[in-house]
């Protein structure tokens, strides 16, 4: 197997002003070029970690791109994108492709029925919940068991015997685990959808198969059943854990008209309702070339890689349609906002503020500005957590997204302290910050640490993959060599400024959480 | 920063990964033509078609890297020179397992006191200020028979920062304010105990195991915590963290004379002690049986599992590829096909074998399912370990077993710090020193019928516990279809553990009593 000689990842002094002598920049080296059918690919050979590559692509949609009746629609196709194609996951994808036709027939009649007969006993508040099951009427019950025996006919486990089942299950998994492939999984967040593997060097086409294979043909196998798993999935991560449901609820609350009010998962009444129409839709505006990015970081040869990907990669049709723009913008918050909530949980607060998107001048002294707040020596720990003693624990996130973005400062609290001494507290860190401009020194420590994070984040082929995928679908993959000089060149006045511009009353919404009693 | 937080993003899978694999002795499967130098029309119809040149792998030998110190402590140095950082970690033996019985957690305490209670020359506060200016990372952390710190700093200031590592880790200050502050915290953390259901089940497993006695079942009490003082932190420094206890790992950007030269250095003088001992087994049993804590939650909880093996046991490696089959190879897995994939009654399901060195650990299966489908997801669970001990498994299954655990070998050996992590842990264990280098010849030749052997001898259902966390009322009755109650387990005889108050442990007076 041909490899690099040299270190791809070169290394470029930016600035040597630094005291620690660590404010330098990485510069990664990243060989980059578009399919003529508009998929694009980033490639960052390197040698540290010999045999191995990182591999994986992004679709740039997420739950912002989604709409009411439709959310959660970007996480549910990262689970349908496991289900195979009319190559993997059957043999005999005619008669699967029938059971397929029949599933949907039965469950858009369901759909039907609960949408209206349900819904409107319901809302007449005949029953408490119009999707579960303990509440159908007779037709309902008919279709449902319909549903299931044609689902278990399809996997072999129907009254026609293995014979009937056209399903190998799961066999996108096995393809990969008897390659040697690790780690294989994919995660959906509010602005992207990324697929990601670790796969032995000489691995690299069957890579290239598996991925073309399923972004050319998939199926969406399991259409229906598949949403039981994410139904549980919602039950693990929001609705069995002490804060998850109110989390959920701030959410909502904080995002007034932006796409981002809403949970990536989806709230539990759409999960039941997507049709196949309207994945297809979906399918066919973001799940097309244009709107791909695959990268791939490692031990391998970019010129054969290079000829692999366009022997694999071109057989994807072009979109017909673009992807609409993101056009609805948050509206300007103009009063503040709060909500209490009490439950099997510590006293805590969090206040947040409605900021910048990524890459918004004003982005990069926010960010300063968190990490000025943040760890051992920030001020939230000086000031809360030992100074006035009143937190266990205090921390500031700037988090900027595609087309918004916000600044959380959460506290919890130490002892008899309550949210509204924790809010309070804060209420004086940030006057500090409004009226003084952070010292020299202090500016200086958090950028030495801001620079050597940088590198930090290159060790490992799968952290440097995720850095891009997230900086090439919400700004440009260079942004991950651009920025440390921007934060180099972030002023003590900057971080005032921003701090008297974004932390205003009006602007701020707050969540005081309380233990019950 | 850009949202990069993966804790907001949803992952497919929720795969507990045994991470152990391989790679030379996979044949290339198929003799198609590899078509990368081909025209477009040359794809495979299957992925099996395509041929795989060879990728040859070696694990290294630890020899390689081992050097000594003057005074005897033994160095691991793995130089790279990618980037402009250099990580230096240094292993102790000894962790929880020298909790004395009235101080659990006393370790971990030392462990956060070492790395904050600043040094006798300087302050907390000062310490601190200093580290963070240098853009130096420390973390001083107590696993149940470690204690390892680790520095990580920029090459630029190698030599300032391994003065201030060092400096910690021979003078600790365990300054009274900030150990003041750090009870306080974990005070508030005592008082979370009963908030998640993941936290309760992880508490009574373990105490269901390994009993409260044993340090792996021992948990402080709030007196425990405010009874931890200065003197008793001293006292445990002063047994883990000396040369005679450590072994150290260095990675990054460096070359080895020099470093060796900083080590002597920074050791010189520095007395050393005992080693510290392997911890003693514990003595409690698991009683087989179905135990349920209460917490009223929309999905239960569940572990099902016994007392497993030592790590060098023989059927280590045959336990290792059924487990594989049965629930640890992710989707490929028999459990998350059944349970999850055709039935759709949990989104994480999985099993773990988890040898220990020094004693038995334990073998243990779980999920998440709502309520009325716990018991249905349960019985599948147990219909599966009966399966292997029943019936030999497919040929197939033990092929694609086989072939990720070789395939994937390498990866134990990825990335400079996680090869020296495999050395240290290597030596202080006593692993056999041709481990690695026949692990894969191993795997290879295990069989259908010594999967079968070793599950009727380790995985008996009738000596398993079934731990349930959730609302009992709604799981014991099963789901609408009747397919699946709780009372098909044990009989239907279940043990109401209490939730505990979280900061005395003592039974909850409110919580059901046993029946």
């Amino acid at each position: 197997m041909p490899r690099p000689v040299l270190s791809r990842v070169v290394l470029a002094a930016v600035s040597a002003v630094a005291l620690a002598g660590s404010a330098q920049a990485q510069k990664v080296d990243v060989e980059e070029f578009t399919l003529p059918n508009g998929m694009q690919f980033l490639l960052v050979p390197r040698d540290d970690q010999p045999n191995v590559v990182s591999a994986g692509w992004v679709a740039k949609v997420g739950s912002v791109n989604e709409r009411p009746g439709i959310t959660g629609i970007s996480h549910f196709f990262e689970h349908m994108m496991f289900k195979g194609t009319d190559t993997i996951g059957t043999r005999e994808p005619e008669r699967d492709s029938k059971y397929r036709v029949e599933q949907k027939a039965v469950r858009d009649e369901i759909n039907r029925l609960v949408w209206t007969r349900q819904y409107d006993r319901y809302f007449k508040g005949e029953i408490d919940d119009p999707w579960n099951p303990a509440n159908d009427t007779q037709e309902l019950r008919v279709l449902r068991a319909r549903l299931d025996s044609l689902i278990k006919a399809q996997q072999g486990r129907g009254d026609g015997g293995p014979q009937a089942g056209t399903i190998i299950k799961d066999e996108f998994d096995q393809v990969y685990t008897k390659a040697g492939g690790s780690g294989m999984n994919a995660f959906t967040t509010y602005d992207l959808t990324c697929y990601f593997i670790t796969v032995p060097a000489n691995k690299l086409e069957l890579w290239a198969w598996m991925e073309s294979d399923r972004l050319s043909d998939s199926v969406f196998r399991e259409f229906y059943s598949e949403r039981d798993v994410v139904h549980e999935e919602r039950r693990l991560r929001t609705e069995s854990t002490p804060t998850g449901k109110f989390e959920e609820q701030f959410d909502a609350m904080f995002w007034a008209s932006s796409g981002y009010s809403w949970p990536v998962i989806g709230w539990p009444s759409d999960l039941n309702s997507y049709t196949f129409e309207q994945a297809q839709d979906y399918w066919n505006i973001y799940y097309r070339p244009g709107n791909l990015v695959g990268i791939l970081v490692g031990d391998f040869d970019p010129a054969r890689a290079k000829r692999l990907i366009t022997n694999y990669f071109s057989r994807l049709e072009p979109g017909k349609t673009p992807p609409p723009p993101v056009v609805t913008l948050e509206v300007e918050q103009l009063a503040e906002q709060r909500m209490n909530a009490s439950g099997e949980f510590p006293p805590a607060v969090e206040i947040r503020y409605h900021t910048v998107p990524a890459g918004h001048v004003d982005s990069y002294p926010l960010d300063m500005l968190a990490e000025i707040l943040n760890d051992r020596t920030g001020r939230l720990f000086r000031g809360m957590v030992e100074g006035r003693g009143i937190a266990a624990t205090a921390q500031a996130v700037s988090d900027t997204r595609k087309y918004a973005g916000m600044f959380s400062v959460s506290a919890q609290a130490r002892g008899a302290a309550t949210p509204e001494q924790l809010e309070a507290a804060w209420q004086e860190e940030l006057a500090a910050l409004q009226k003084d401009d952070v010292p020299e020194r202090e500016l200086r420590k958090v950028k030495n640490r801001v620079a050597a994070q940088n590198y930090r984040k290159l060790e490992g082929n799968m952290s440097l993959f995720v850095q891009l995928a997230f900086a090439e679908t919400i700004l440009d993959w260079r942004e991950i060599n651009e920025a440390p000089a921007k934060y180099e060149a972030v002023t003590a006045a900057d971080i005032r400024r921003v701090a008297a511009t974004y932390f205003k009353e009006t602007n701020r919404s707050v969540a005081a959480y309380r233990r019950a009693d | 920063m850009m949202a990069m937080r993966l804790s907001t993003a949803l992952a497919a899978a929720f795969l507990t990964a045994f991470a152990t694999a391989p790679d030379a002795l996979a044949a290339p499967s198929a003799t198609a033509v590899s078509p990368t130098s081909g025209p477009a029309a040359s794809i495979p119809k299957r992925p099996e078609e395509i041929a795989f040149e060879p990728l040859a792998f070696e694990p290294p030998d630890a020899r390689t890297f081992r050097r000594t110190l003057p005074d005897g402590t033994v160095v691991y140095l793995a130089p790279a020179h990618e980037l402009p950082l250099v990580t230096v970690s240094i292993t102790f033996r000894g962790g929880s397992s020298l909790d004395p019985a009235d101080a659990p957690g006393l370790a971990s305490m030392m462990a956060r006191m070492i790395r904050e209670g600043g040094t006798v020359a300087r302050k907390p506060a000062a310490f601190d200020e200093e580290l963070d200016f240098l853009a130096t990372e420390v973390g001083v952390a107590a696993t149940d028979t470690f204690t390892t710190a680790t520095m990580n700093c920029l090459k630029s200031n190698l030599e300032e920062s391994l003065g201030l590592f060092v400096e910690m880790l021979r003078s600790p200050g365990f300054d009274g304010d900030r150990l003041a502050t750090n009870k306080a915290r974990l005070h508030e953390g005592l008082k979370q105990r009963n908030d998640d259901a993941a936290t309760i089940i992880g508490r009574e497993w373990k105490r269901l195991l390994y009993g409260p006695e044993h340090f792996e079942g021992a948990e402080p009490t709030a007196a425990m915590v405010e009874a931890i003082d200065r003197n008793r932190l001293a006292a445990l420094h002063r047994r883990i963290v000396h040369p005679g206890n450590a072994i150290v790992a260095v990675s990054g950007d460096f070359e080895e004379p020099q470093m060796l030269a900083k080590l002597s250095k920074a050791f010189d003088g520095w007395e050393r002690g005992e080693p510290v001992p392997p911890p003693a087994a514990p003595t409690a049993v698991l009683a087989p049986g179905l135990y349920h804590v209460p917490k009223e939650i929309p999905q239960g909880k569940v572990l099902i599992g016994c007392r497993g093996i030592t790590r060098d046991d023989p059927d280590a490696i045959p336990l290792l590829l059924l487990n594989e089959i049965l629930g640890a190879g992710g989707f490929t897995s028999r459990l998350m096909q059944k349970v999850r994939s055709n039935e759709g009654l949990a989104y994480s399901v999985r099993s773990a074998v988890q040898p220990k060195v020094d004693y038995p650990g334990d073998f243990k299966a779980g999920f998440e399912s709502k309520n009325a489908t716990v018991a249905l997801a349960t019985k599948i669970v147990l219909d599966e370990v009966r399966a292997v001990r029943d019936d030999l498994v497919t040929e197939d299954e033990l092929d694609t077993a086989k072939k990720s655990v070789i395939e994937t070998f390498p990866r134990q050996f990825e990335s400079k710090p996680q090869m020296l992590r495999v050395f240290v842990n290597d030596e202080w264990t006593e692993r056999p020193a041709d481990y690695w280098k026949t692990f894969r010849e191993k795997v290879a030749a295990v069989t259908r019928e010594d999967l079968r052997r070793v599950a009727r001898k380790h995985l008996d259902p009738q000596t398993m516990a079934i731990l349930v966390v959730g609302d009992w009322d709604e799981i014991a009755k099963g789901d609408l279809q009747g397919r699946a109650t709780m009372n098909e387990f044990f009989g239907g005889e279940v043990k109401h553990l209490p939730l505990r108050d979280p900061l005395t442990l003592e039974p909850l007076a409110e919580a059901k009593a046993a029946k």
